[in-house]
Parts: structure tokens; sequence; C-alpha cells
């Protein structure tokens, strides 16, 4: 599709002024008059009863308000659970303050509450919480099939949720006859989301009027007001939400957590508002977690190495309190594990299990494991039966011709360029010369890979409180343009690029329009930014409510033109009769007589400006697809690994801004590369986390990180505007990419990759596994 | 809560930005957390606030620290530089900003007065850096939405710039 | 992550900042650079009653040569070091380990005394100071005391100094002819604490055969440590020297801990192979010169 005026177009963002200069306003650069500060006491054992809590010393310590514990608050407290996932998912009920005894280390046991922070976590020091320990549960197979212990006595088992294995006879016998058989077994270490502002808000509750006011940093603001007004137990409209600019999210700010439940009940107890901003350890040890899975895959292949079906056993370790199911990776290893393969027959099963450790929550692509195991799995196969992974691919992915392809899960793949990416990331790289280059190599004793990964991503999911967006649009009086969503950006360029969908659908300049999102009061019901679903709902809400309000300002000039409607132009911010473009209105001149000089419109058009279109997709998920190449060498006296090259192919419709789009396939991808080769949210077994600051939790580092090449494939969803729901794919293709380049790699030493992290103490005892395997 | 005597304050006075900052502060009070509290300075971010993260960069006496590791008490005889006080004139970005914006070295903004200032201070350094130059001079900010890709962008542009104007 | 509350010095001359810590004693920290002391204070695992100023001594931050010398006071900062041209040609593994310590902006303020002083066993400073002999000039408020490097690092973070004493001065042997000196260690990612490393001086007789050398390494215990035996091995090494095998002793002498980032058995194996590029270097600088 051939680029619009500005869609399609690099727009460069104005808000990063603000951001360049210092001028940003994130939540604790917010302030409301007498506020105090908030710090938690956390557990330090992972499980253990609390037989006491000695709060004296610390109530008086200098400047502090009170030191509240969970008799104070947690009577208090509605229920505590996503409105989107509903109070059932919510398994156990979530607590405000550990009760009784403490089931995670860094769950929260009592808030001090201080003049400032310094003193906070003085008094903090000072709380003496006695804790009598007992065995925690540490690891989901262990917590699943090798204790008795139970981390939530009131569930009674340590299985949290669970899929049965859903084999029919048809997928055994096709194990059965198959010429090939391959199984394997492939782990996720566990991460965490990491934005670079953690988690904070300002409560305030007013006790004369029952109502409560807060600044949040949230991706979705109107969810955490549905869940704060049920916590506090007030009417929906007795509370109001706003938020200011929120430094990253990537799924940990989307659904509330306890901890800011405590600061919102704690606001209510003392009648005071009160800032809490999580400080990095809280946020690496107490803030929601992912990734810890592990799956068992088995492929059944026929002689020529078509796919003929395949299983997953899939365990995953939700920790003590999860954030709602959908955190859970299960759900989309049902939709989606056969990826874009021609598989006919899969089964599946999978099994949630609490543990002693701070729960699961989203992270951006939080199914991914799906990708990371197949594409592994795939090349795992390559290698086995001594087949090219390419070649291994070419013959199992769905080919245009077969599209609409309704995949054995009943997902309906159409619109998609699966073997277009897959060529054009294998164009970019220059397959065959680098298979030539790694040969050269080699003879030097250099270790070259390169890892394929391709997957289709469901993004835009479409589903009760997510199932649309609404946007709300008005020329002001001014004449400039107001949008409001309920959208929640946090770095994805909401703004920008929804100005950009205004600008070429109503006809004006993109620097003409302002977004307006997160404010509750003022904002229409949306499911916030998330998901990679804002282009496909928000945009497609936007692009109505611009074709709306494009007409109604058409009408207007039209009546003061006295012209006919269908002979206006829209363009630039004025409205003139098409082929006089001197001859017309601005939109200052339009809303002057819309507003304030309704008797020019008598006998003529609504004095109105503003539009209101509700947009939901037309399926639940909008497919998108990529196909990732990663290049690397290892060196195998080191066990470092150079990321030489990164190229990503990818197709999510027609680019609003091809500029934000490829910033969010490079940020995706860096997450990506950081879950395989640094990241590592390790647990030891009594329970304590051992990478509570950045010293030990690594984030990946400009030093070390690739250019990342992206190529685009553009097929039309059939959606609003034809776009695809993306932000999650860089992190979904590249672990698999980045694991598959270092088993390449390797490969001539007989090694056998499946686990991460792969960082170099890993890689090197595979070598030396490898070399006493062959010894 | 009892009556219980406030710790000890010291008066304190910063150059920040050109000017003469005072105030009455807990020795123990970091420079970030004078500059945002103090000063209401609060381009300055706090995202890890010990050292590792480069969020908190600013310049003192000419050279990028991070401000989380130094306590306001320390820096009275010293010139303090904030992200707000790069630009002269505040409505034309430094060739730096300007790069960051055109090259979008930034998402969400958290991490970016850190890149900025300390980007400003290497570019000072090593106006002519090499591709690898760039990447060690840009290992002490961390970033978790870019992947860097637009930084690395940034960097190059903002050091021709400042070349070309030379 | 904020400090626990402190009373602040800012003495101005050496013997004013020795008079508080005979003073407080055990209740008083000096503060050098801040980089690894603050993050410390930042998370409270360490805290201090007194904290005593060392950035507004210039007489600590002073550098001077003597015969076969060169004395850098405690305060000198990292940066200083590492664009000194001085320091680059008479005490080069100084300078060239200065660029893997942390990042530019760390450097800026970070002090080889404070480096030294911390005592992290992975860090760089100790190991060369190891790696040369570097003699450390101890003062308190009634005497001075110098002390060797080999007696210096007692343990994990601790070394010999006592309450109420000061690290003023470290002084460097300057390079001799027909020396050569290295440093190589695996990090991973640019400016992280080394998984495992080595400095290494080496000197070469006429012939270029190796006449002595001292191998440091760091990341492999709780201190730096010199592998004596590997030292013996490479005496008399010459143009057909197996390096690697001599590398390889090393692993016999070192008793490393597993952690996150590395096991014990990665460091042992990989600290070999920083031993070997280490060598390989330094030999090479040496035969040249």
């Amino acid at each position: 599709m051939t680029a619009g005026r500005f869609v399609g177009q690099r727009v460069i963002r104005r808000e990063d002024r603000r951001f360049t200069t210092g001028e940003g306003n994130y939540i604790d650069d917010i302030a409301v008059a007498g506020m105090l500060h908030a710090a938690f006491v956390r557990s330090d054992f992972a499980r253990g009863i609390i037989l006491s809590i000695d709060t004296t010393e610390a109530e008086a310590s200098p400047g502090v308000i009170a030191v509240l514990t969970a008799a104070d608050l947690n009577a208090m407290s509605g229920p505590m659970y996503s409105t989107l996932l509903g109070e059932a998912a919510a398994a156990p009920p979530m607590r405000a303050l550990a009760d009784g005894d403490v089931r995670y280390v860094g769950e929260p046991v009592a808030v001090v509450v201080a003049r400032d922070r310094y003193l906070a976590e003085d008094a903090a020091e000072l709380v003496f919480v006695d804790i009598e320990p007992q065995t925690p549960v540490i690891g989901p197979v262990f917590a699943l099939d090798e204790t008795d212990q139970i981390v939530h006595p009131e569930r009674g088992t340590n299985l949290a949720q669970s899929f049965p294995v859903n084999d029919t006879p048809e997928v055994e016998a096709a194990f059965a006859g198959a010429a090939h058989v391959v199984s394997r077994q492939f782990t996720q270490s566990r991460a965490t989301c990491v934005p670079m502002e953690g988690r904070g808000l300002i409560a305030s509750w007013s006790p004369s009027s029952q109502t409560f006011e807060g600044w949040v940093s949230s991706q979705n603001s109107h969810e955490y007001h549905a869940h704060m007004a049920r916590v506090l137990g007030v009417p929906h409209h007795h509370v109001r939400l706003r938020t200011g600019d929120i430094g990253g999210g990537f799924g940990q700010k989307v659904m509330v957590t306890r901890d800011e439940d405590c600061i919102v009940l704690a606001s209510k107890a003392l009648a005071m508002p009160i800032k809490w901003i999580e400080d990095r350890r809280e946020n690496l040890i107490a803030a929601n977690q992912a990734r810890a899975e592990i799956l068992d895959v088995s492929m059944a292949l026929d002689e020529d190495a078509n796919i003929l079906a395949c299983t997953v056993r899939h365990v995953e370790d939700v920790g003590a309190y999860a954030i709602g199911g959908h955190a859970s990776a299960s759900g989309n290893l049902a939709n989606i594990f056969p990826g874009p393969y021609r598989i006919p027959l899969y089964g599946v099963g999978s099994r949630s299990a609490y543990t002693n450790t701070v729960g699961r929550g989203a992270y951006r692509g939080p199914w991914l494991s799906e990708t990371t195991a197949r594409e592994q799995m795939i090349d795992h196969i390559a290698r086995e039966l001594g087949i090219d992974p390419l070649e291994l691919r070419r013959r199992n992915i769905i080919t245009d011709e077969e599209l609409p392809y309704t995949s054995a899960t009943g997902m309906v793949y159409d619109n998609m360029a699966l073997t277009g990416c897959l060529e054009q990331a294998i164009e970019m790289v220059d397959y065959e010369a680098f298979r030539s280059q790694q040969a050269a190599a080699l003879q030097e004793g250099r270790y070259l890979g390169l890892g394929l990964s391709t997957y289709v991503e469901p993004g835009a999911i479409s589903w009760g409180s997510l199932a649309a967006e609404r946007a709300v649009l008005r020329i002001d009086p001014g004449g400039k343009v107001r949008l409001l969503l309920g959208s929640g950006e946090h770095g994805q360029s909401v703004g920008l690029t929804m100005s950009q969908l205004v600008a070429e659908y109503l006809g004006c300049g993109v620097d003409d329009v302002e977004l307006i999102q997160g404010d509750t009061a003022t904002t229409p019901f949306g499911g916030g930014t998330a998901g990679s679903r804002t282009s496909v709902i928000a945009g497609g809400a936007t692009i109505g409510a611009a074709k709306v309000l494009r007409d109604k300002v058409a009408s207007i000039a039209a009546h003061l033109l006295e012209a006919a409607p269908a002979d206006i132009e829209v363009l630039d911010g004025r409205a003139f009769v098409a082929g006089s473009p001197a001859q017309g209105l601005s939109f200052a001149e339009i809303a002057h007589v819309a507003y304030r000089q309704t008797d020019q419109l008598a006998g003529g058009p609504e004095p109105d400006l503003e539009a209101s279109h509700r947009y939901q997709p037309p399926n639940m998920f909008t497919f998108s697809n990529a196909c990732h190449v990663c290049v690397c060498e290892v060196d195998i006296e080191t066990g470092l690994v150079d990321l030489q090259r990164y190229i990503v192919s990818e197709d999510c419709g027609p680019l609003i801004n091809p500029m934000v789009v490829e910033g969010q396939v490079s940020g995706g991808v860096v997450q990506g590369i950081g879950g395989v080769l640094y990241e590592h949210m390790a647990y030891d077994d009594a329970g304590n986390p051992l990478a509570s600051t950045f010293l030990d939790y690594l984030l990946p580092g400009a030093a070390e990180m690739p250019i990342i090449e992206i190529g685009h494939c553009e097929t039309l969803a059939d959606t609003e505007g034809g776009f695809k729901g993306m932000s999650e794919g860089g992190t979904i293709g590249a672990p698999a990419a980045v694991a598959n380049a270092v088993a390449d790699a390797l490969a001539p030493l007989g090694v056998l990759t499946g686990e991460f992290p792969m960082g170099p103490s890993q890689i090197i005892d595979l070598i030396e596994a490898a070399a006493s395997a062959s010894a | 809560m009892a009556d219980v005597q406030m710790p000890p304050a010291v008066p304190v006075s910063v150059r920040v930005n050109g000017t003469a900052r005072s105030g009455e502060v807990e020795a123990r009070k970091t420079l970030a957390d004078f500059l945002r509290d103090d000063c209401g300075l609060t381009g300055t971010h706090l995202a890890c606030e010990h050292g590792a993260c480069g969020a908190c960069t600013v310049l003192v006496d000419g050279q990028a620290v991070r401000s989380c590791l130094l306590f306001a008490v320390q820096c009275q005889t010293r010139e303090v530089v904030t992200v707000e006080g790069l630009t002269v004139d505040p409505e034309t970005l430094t060739p730096v900003q300007q790069a960051f914006q055109d090259c979008h070295g930034l998402q969400c903004g958290f991490c970016t007065p850190g890149f900025v200032v300390s980007v400003t201070a290497f570019l000072a350094d090593n106006p002519d850096p090499t591709e690898e130059e760039i990447r060690i001079g840009l290992s002490g900010n961390l970033c978790r939405c870019t992947g860097y890709q637009g930084i690395y962008a940034a960097v190059r542009q903002a050091a021709a710039e400042l070349r070309g104007s030379k | 992550m904020k400090p626990a509350a402190f009373d602040y010095h800012a003495p101005t001359t050496i013997d004013e900042a020795l008079d508080l810590l005979a003073a407080h004693g055990d209740d008083a920290r000096v503060l050098a650079g801040g980089q690894s002391l603050v993050p410390l204070m930042a998370v409270r695992l360490s805290r201090t009653e007194h904290l005593v100023d060392l950035n507004t001594i210039p007489a600590l931050a002073e550098i001077g040569s003597a015969n076969g010398s060169l004395s850098v006071g405690s305060m000198v900062r990292q940066r200083t070091i590492e664009h000194d041209p001085t320091i680059a040609a008479t005490v080069p593994l100084l300078a060239r380990a200065t660029p893997w310590i942390g990042h530019f902006q760390i450097r800026n303020q970070g002090t080889v005394g404070g480096s030294l002083a911390h005592a992290d066993p992975a860090a760089e400073y100790p190991a060369v100071a190891l790696a040369l002999d570097a003699q450390m000039e101890i003062r308190s408020a009634g005497q001075t005391r110098t002390v060797t490097a080999e007696n210096f690092f007692e343990g994990l973070f601790s070394t010999c100094i006592e309450a109420g004493e000061l690290l003023t001065a470290i002084t460097f042997p300057t390079r001799q002819p027909g020396e050569g000196f290295a440093i190589n260690e695996v990090a991973r990612r640019h400016g992280d604490f080394a998984l495992v490393g080595t400095a290494a001086r080496v000197a070469v007789d006429n012939q270029g055969a190796v006449t002595s050398s001292a191998i440091a390494m760091f990341g492999v215990g709780t201190t730096p440590q010199r592998v004596t035996a590997t030292e013996q091995a490479l005496i008399g090494a010459d143009q057909d020297a197996d390096l690697n095998a001599i590398a390889q002793i090393s692993s016999t002498e070192l008793a490393p801990f597993d952690d996150l980032h590395a096991s014990a058995s990665y460091r042992k194996r990989v600290g070999a192979v920083t031993v070997r590029r280490a060598l390989t270097d330094a030999i090479e600088e040496a035969r040249d010169g």
C-alpha cells in the first residue's frame, strides 16, 4: 500500500522535545499537596508463620505517621482481582498485606507512611517481624510432583490450573506410524519486565465525599479504576485516576498489584494522600515475574520430513500470587503452538504450579514459550535428520496458496505473509553466503552460527473488556483537534500514530492533534495499551471518528460556503470548495461559528464538531507474523556470544509510522536477547531471589547489541486500515533465533541445547558435556 | 506520631545550571534527590539508585557522573548541570537532543535524560568516535525500550552535527 | 533505596582526616569516589555514624615520581589514570586496566585508593597492585606504615586497614627494559565485573626467554591471587614454550566460588584462557622492548 500523506510516514515525535529536555511528567515528578511517602516492610522468608509484628519502635521513629499491618488494612478491602478475568481467576484470593503467614520473599508485611522516603525506610528497618520459617516450595515440578508441602493451604493443592492432555487417537496413531519421532525438553528461565520506571502511584482518599483520586503509572487506567473502586468499596463514579508520562511497562503495569492496593487502602485508612514509588530492588524481587516454563515437545514426521503431529507437555511456575490467569502461557499455547506450519494434529497438556515465589504476571508476549520451544525444536529436528533447518521450514511452512488456513487448533490464518517473511529474511541475511562463511570459519577454528525463528502473533485480542475501543474526537473552540482514547501509552508513540491517523482521515496537520489518555473521568472506557492492540482497535476507532468528524466539518463548511458537502475538501486544517483552496475556512473559523455563532447555522447542519466512534475488530485475534534470523560467533574458550547480525522480516499490515514499528521491533528483540543471554531471575532452594539489583539481573547493554535490520512484508488484515498488532513480536521471535544461532555454532562440537539462560558459564558447561559424551 | 525530633539537617548550597540553589537537607540526601525535591528539577530520574543504569547522570564540573552516588553536601564547591540546563535557549534543542528526536532514540523517555547528558559529555571528550567507541561510550546507560538502535544513530548524527558546526 | 543517616565531615588536610578517624574509630568510614561504597549504603549493607569525605583533600590526589617508582595518591581519579601519558608510559599495567573499570561515568568519580580499599576480588586494580608488588602507604594519626600488596588484601572486601587508618598513597614500580604487561578478562557485558581475569607482568632476557613474571588473577576467590606455580613454570620460557600448557597450571592453584554468573569450574577453566592470552601479549611486548 502506498503511503498516505501521513499514514506510512516517518513522522518524528513532538513529545521528544519534553523528554530530551527533562520536562517529562512521570509519577515521581508529580506532587499532591500534603502527600506522605510509603515504604514497605517485606518478608525475608519464602514461607513461614508470622508469630508477631512489633511496630512500636517504628511508630516512634522520626517523621512517621503510621505503620500499618494486615490488621489495619486487609478487612477494609474489597476483593482484589482483574476485572477482565473475573473474581474466580484470582485463586487464591489476593490479600493486601501478609496475614498470619508469608508466602514469598518480598511479600509486603507492613507499610510505613512517613514524611519522606528516607524516614519511611528508617522506620521500616525498625519493624520487627518474627517469622517461624517453613520449608518453601521452590520449582514447579517439585511443587507438582515431588512434595506434599502446600503453598496455599486454602487451595489444598499446588496445581494452580491445568489443561488436561487432549491427545486424540489420531495424534497417537500419527506418532505410532511415523518415520521419525523426535522429543526434546526446552526450558525458559525466569525473567522480569524491568521497565526503567517501576511501579508507583499517589493515592488520595477524601472522607468527606467518599471519593478517591489517584495518579497512577498504568498501562490501563480504566482497569485500575474498576479495581480500585471495588477495593475501596465505592461506586464506580467515586473514583478518578489520571496518568502522566509512563516510563515503560511491558505488562507489569496492566493490572493493579497488591502493593498498589495497600497504598490505596492506606490513603483511606489515614485519610491522607500517600505516594509510593517502587525502588529497583522492589521492582526486581516483588513485582510480578514471568517466563518460568518447561516444555516437553514431541514431533512426528514422515520420511520427507513433513511434520505429521506434535505434542506439548507444559509446566509453568506461576508463583504464589499470579496476576490472574491471563498471564499464564497455557491459553495461547493451546491455540497457536503449531505456529506458521502445516501441522495437522496437535495435542497439548499444561499444568501451572504455585510456588513460594513472587507471582507471575504479563510480560511482553506472555505465551512466547510456544515459539521458543517450537523453533528450537525445528532446528533440533533438522540436525537430527541431517536436513538444513531452512529446508525443513520450507517444507512445512504454510504457503500463500493454502490461505486461509485453519490450524489444528481452530485458528484461522489469512492475510499473512508466512512464507513471504521467511523468504525475505533469508534473502536479507544472504543465507547461502553465510553457510559458506560459516564453513570457512570452522576451518580456522571459529564457530559461527545462524538461527531462524518464525512465528504467528495473536495480536489485538478482542474479548471481554478488551473487545473494543472508543475514540472521541473533537475540534476545540480554538480550532485544534482533541482525541480522547482509553489507551495507556508508555513508549509506543500512541499519541503520534493516532495523530497521524486523524491528520490523514480528518484533514489536518499531525501537530494539530493532541491525544488525551489515562484520565478515567474524561476518556472513553478502553482496554489500555498492551497485547499489541492499540493500532488495530484504537486505530480503528480513531479512523472511524475522524471520518465522521470530517463529514461534520464538511457539512458546516458547505453551509457557510454555500456549496454542496460533496464538493468540500478538508485538508491541512481547512475546509474549502474543491479546486479553490484559497476560498475556504480554517478549523478555527469553523469552530468559532459552531461554538459561538450558532445562528449562522440556523436551518442547516448541527453546530457539532465532535464525533464518537466505537470499533471492534472482526476477529478475536488479528494475526501478524515475522521471521527472525540471528547470526552469532561463539568464543568456545570463554563461552561469550558475539551477536553479529540480526534480521527481522515482519508483516504487520500497513505501517502507520515505520519509525515507530521498527522501534517496537528493536526493543522487543533486545528483550528477547536478554532472556537468553543475560537475564536470569534465579531463586535459591530457600526461595531467596538471587538477582535483586542490576549487578545481578543483567539487562542487555549498548555495547553488545547487534544492529537490527528490519524488512517488511505487507498484507492487509480485514481490520480498519488493514493494521495488525505487532509490538510484542520482537520479543516473541528473538529467544529461539538466538538460541538456534548458538546451537548452530556449537553443533560441530556435538553440543545439544534447550535450556536458558545461555550465559558464558552455561555454554562452557555444554561444550564440556559434549566433549565428555564423545570421549 | 510521637513528638520525635527530626534528624539534623545541614545547610547546603549547590550551583545548579548556573544558579546557586540552597536548602537544608540531611547529609545523606543524594544529589539526585536534592535536585528533584529541593530544586524542583525532576528531569534527572532514578531508575536503580545503585549506580548501574545511568538514568540519574548529571554533569559535575563538566564530567558525567551518577547523581545517585553523590551526596548533595559533597557538591557545594562544584558546578552541577542537569538535563534541564543543557539547552541555553529553551526553544532550541542541542544537537544531541535534536538527534535523539530525529533518530527515535527514545520511546518511554525515562532513561533519556541520562543518555542525553552522558552523550553530551562523551562527545565533548571524543568528538569523532568510532562505532566501537560509541558502543562502549553508551554502555553505562541502560535502555529497555529502544534496543539501542535509535540511540546509536542519534550519537552518530549528533557527532557529525557537532563536528560540522565547528 | 535510601542510605541510613550519618554525620558528614569534610576535612581539607590529611591530618584533619586522620584526627577524625582516630576520634571516631569503628564509627567512621571514609568516602572516596563512592562508586562502590554508596550503592552499599543505598541498600543499607553499609552504614556509618561518621562519613569522612576525602574528596576535599587535594593532598591525597597528587602523583609523584621517584627513581624507578611512581607514587599515586589514593584519591587520584580513575579517569586521570586512564588519560595520563606518564602513567601510560611508566606504569602501563595500571593504565591498561583502567578502561575495563565500569563505564566512563564511574571512572570520572572512582579513585585508585577507593578501588583498592574496597577490595572487590573481581576488580582489576587489586590484581594490578598484586602483579606489580605495589606498596601501600597507610597512615594514622600516630604513624605511617607501608604494606606490600601481598599483605594488603586479607579477605572478601577486606584489607589490613584498621579503624583509624587511611590509605594515602600507592607506589608502583615503573617499567624497566625487557618488561611487558597485559590484562585480560572475561566479562558478560562491557564494564561488568570480570567473571575471571589476569593481570600479568613479564620480564625477558636478551634472548627473549622469560626471567620472571607476576601473574595475578581476579574473580578467583576472596582476594586476587598470584598463581606462583604458573609463574615458576614460566621461567625460561622461550619462543617454543607451550603457553597453553603453562597457563593450565593456574587452574590447579585456584579455589574459586560458584555464583549466579559463573561456576567455580568455569573460573578455573576460563581463568587459564585469560592467563594464556595475557601472557601472550605481555611476552610479545617484553620481547619488543
